[in-house]
């Protein structure tokens, strides 16, 4: 077994016996491309990585001993600030985790409505890591781009949430408000809009050749090493392994829908991306079969200030959001506030892959491979 | 305070000889050009950072016109801090390092609760720090969770008046008390957005409103 004392030594010989002096790097908390306070040191051979020892715990706010202070129909609020790029889902895993608890079944219009949420979240959660990836390969237009787009479904959320990033709105029984009245029409516009975009997103950076030669066989992974760091999301099924909970167990609307899993089969940065790009073209997809036919029925299946007590037991439930799976596990005793409340955050998984993708590789492209996973680091910190 | 400022005996705290009406006309000057070219440092640690990088750094919201738009990776070359986020006990010295690091004349604002009180994590968290001023000073706090762009921007204005009124080179590191930059209630978006051009249109020599036909656009 290799300890962390033989990881930090700094002598390792050549494969011709030769032995050269490796040195440590710095990288973060406070870096650009770390996309928040992640923090990596870095073994070095010149310029190549040898090793990368992730130093987590910059942004540990203790959520989950939080958790078990505050009531149930809390806890809503605090998914929001885990992957707060993703807080919809987040939202939506947690009510379900409550929902399956307390035995309550919600009707199709909730369903429906937060499916067609979860995809715009999807969308959105893409269009800011395809701008800030291009920002960490050098390129700005991507984030301009990217970001402007993202401010369309920011209003389309407002609109109905009145809110634009921590939008509290998925509730245990349903949702916070119902739906704005102009919530359809902006929805059809949007992918009317966005649609053409996407295709420019494509022939703006993908068919790039200095895209492509710094993506390709870049970080590779393979499906059995990604599953055995429990990598899931888009890092897993970019190395060929379809592994996607909307189809494999599917919740919400996604039993309705006809729409693909995009997979990759080498495993690399490139595949990364194309994962991402294509699961957008999906998305759009499930939101065009939705959005003409969402059934009538109450947004509230349940009283809003009603004290949810759920029976004693352990509930998990899990979700598919923008990065992976992201799991809600709580252990109740028949109170009003959980006794424990564990989140399985994708991000934190997906982190570890690193450790295989990156050693070997140039310090330059262990940038565009972080940025390749799209880490959101309060998610992994909770 | 910063290093130098804390030394007693630093010679840049002398009074600058010259009659007080020079003094005054030349901070006008220097204020201006202070306020207009703030550089921000990119600092975010969590959810707030998605919308102050919605507000600088993308095209619909533009930080550009305050001329705040450059921003830096590297304290030595930042002048802004904008805390976006929630700081906790690991990162504490780290923030204290950033801001000594960063070139005098400094500023901070701190956005969203988290920075000001520790916001929703106040209570039964075990390590969040409960407000960025128990680390460093701070100018200005700008309310939200997160707080809109525009709310943001309405900070980034209030400190911009801050450094105009506020600096003599006379007295050069002396600071202001903070302020809270909050929207008045029941204010709405196109309010914001009226004050906002008419900040702009006050100080810039651009017609706003110009109409592009006649420009031949
Ligand atoms: S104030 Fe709210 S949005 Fe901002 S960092 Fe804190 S929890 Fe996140």
């Amino acid at each position: 077994m290799v300890t962390l004392n033989d990881r930090i030594s700094c002598h390792t010989p050549n494969q011709d016996g030769t032995t050269t002096q490796e040195y440590f790097i710095n990288m973060g908390p406070q870096h650009p491309s770390t996309h928040g306070v992640l923090r990596l040191i870095l073994k070095m051979d010149g310029e190549t990585v040898n090793d990368i020892i992730p130093v987590l715990g910059y942004i540990h706010r203790g959520i989950e001993k939080k958790a078990e202070a505050v009531g149930y129909r809390q806890q809503v609020h605090l998914t929001d600030r885990l992957d707060y790029l993703c807080a919809l889902m987040n939202n939506w895993a947690v009510s379900a985790a409550i929902e399956k608890a307390l035995n309550l079944e919600v009707n199709d219009r909730i369903q429906t409505v937060r499916t067609i949420i979860a995809e715009l979240q999807r969308i959105q959660s893409h269009q800011l890591w395809w701008g800030v990836f291009g920002m960490d390969l050098g390129a700005f237009t991507p984030f301009l781009y990217g970001f402007r787009d993202r401010e369309k479904i920011t209003e389309i959320f407002e609109k109905t949430m009145g809110a634009r990033l921590t939008m509290n709105y998925f509730q245990p029984g349903g949702m916070m408000y119902d739906i704005h009245p102009d919530f359809v029409k902006d929805i059809k516009e949007f992918i009317k809009y966005f649609r053409p975009i996407l295709k420019e997103y494509e022939d703006l950076f993908s068919g790039n050749i200095i895209v492509q030669e710094r993506l390709k066989n870049v970080g590779i992974i393979d499906a059995q090493t990604a599953l055995a760091y429990g990598a899931t999301g888009p890092v897993l099924r970019a190395s060929g392994m379809p592994l996607d909970l909307r189809k494999m167990q599917p919740y919400g609307a996604y039993s309705k829908v006809n729409f693909t899993v995009p997979v990759g089969t080498v495993g690399d940065s490139w595949d990364r991306y194309q994962v991402r790009i294509q699961e957008m073209y999906q998305s759009l997809l499930i939101i065009e079969q939705l959005i003409d036919n969402i059934p009538d029925g109450p947004h509230m299946t349940m009283k809003y200030a009603a004290k949810i007590k759920p029976p004693a037991g352990r509930y998990y439930t899990q979700m598919e959001t923008a990065r992976g799976i992201f799991g809600t596990f709580f252990v109740s005793d028949g109170n009003d506030r959980p006794y424990r409340m564990h989140f399985r955050t994708p991000n934190f998984n997906n982190l570890w892959s690193i450790l295989k993708m990156a050693p070997g590789g140039r310090v330059a492209d262990l940038v565009a491979i972080l940025s390749s996973i799209d880490l959101v680091v309060p998610d992994m910190d909770r | 305070m910063g290093l130098i400022n804390d030394n007693p005996e630093n010679p840049f705290k002398e009074a600058i000889p010259g009659s007080p009406a020079f003094i005054t006309s030349i901070d006008k000057v220097v204020n201006w050009a202070r306020s207009n070219s703030l550089w921000p440092l990119t600092f975010g640690t969590s959810c707030c950072a998605i919308e102050v990088m919605m507000a600088a750094g993308a095209a619909h919201h533009d930080l550009a016109r305050f001329g705040a738009e450059v921003a830096r990776p590297s304290p030595r070359q930042a002048d802004l801090l904008v805390i976006a986020g929630t700081i906790v006990k690991r990162m504490e010295p780290l923030l204290k390092t950033l801001y000594d690091q960063m070139a005098e004349p400094k500023y901070v604002i701190a956005t969203g609760a988290c920075a000001i009180s520790g916001g929703p994590f106040i209570y039964d968290s075990y390590t969040t720090i409960r407000g960025a001023h128990e680390v460093i000073p701070v100018d200005v706090y700008v309310p939200g969770c997160p707080p809109r762009p525009e709310a943001f921007f309405y900070g980034l204005l209030t400190l911009q008046k801050m450094i105009i009124e506020g600096q003599t080179i006379a007295k050069p590191f002396e600071r202001r008390k903070p302020v809270l930059s909050v929207l008045p209630p029941r204010i709405k978006l196109e309010q914001i957005r009226d004050e906002l051009v008419k900040n702009l249109t006050a100080r810039s020599v651009t017609d706003l409103n110009q109409n592009p036909k006649e420009l031949g656009l």
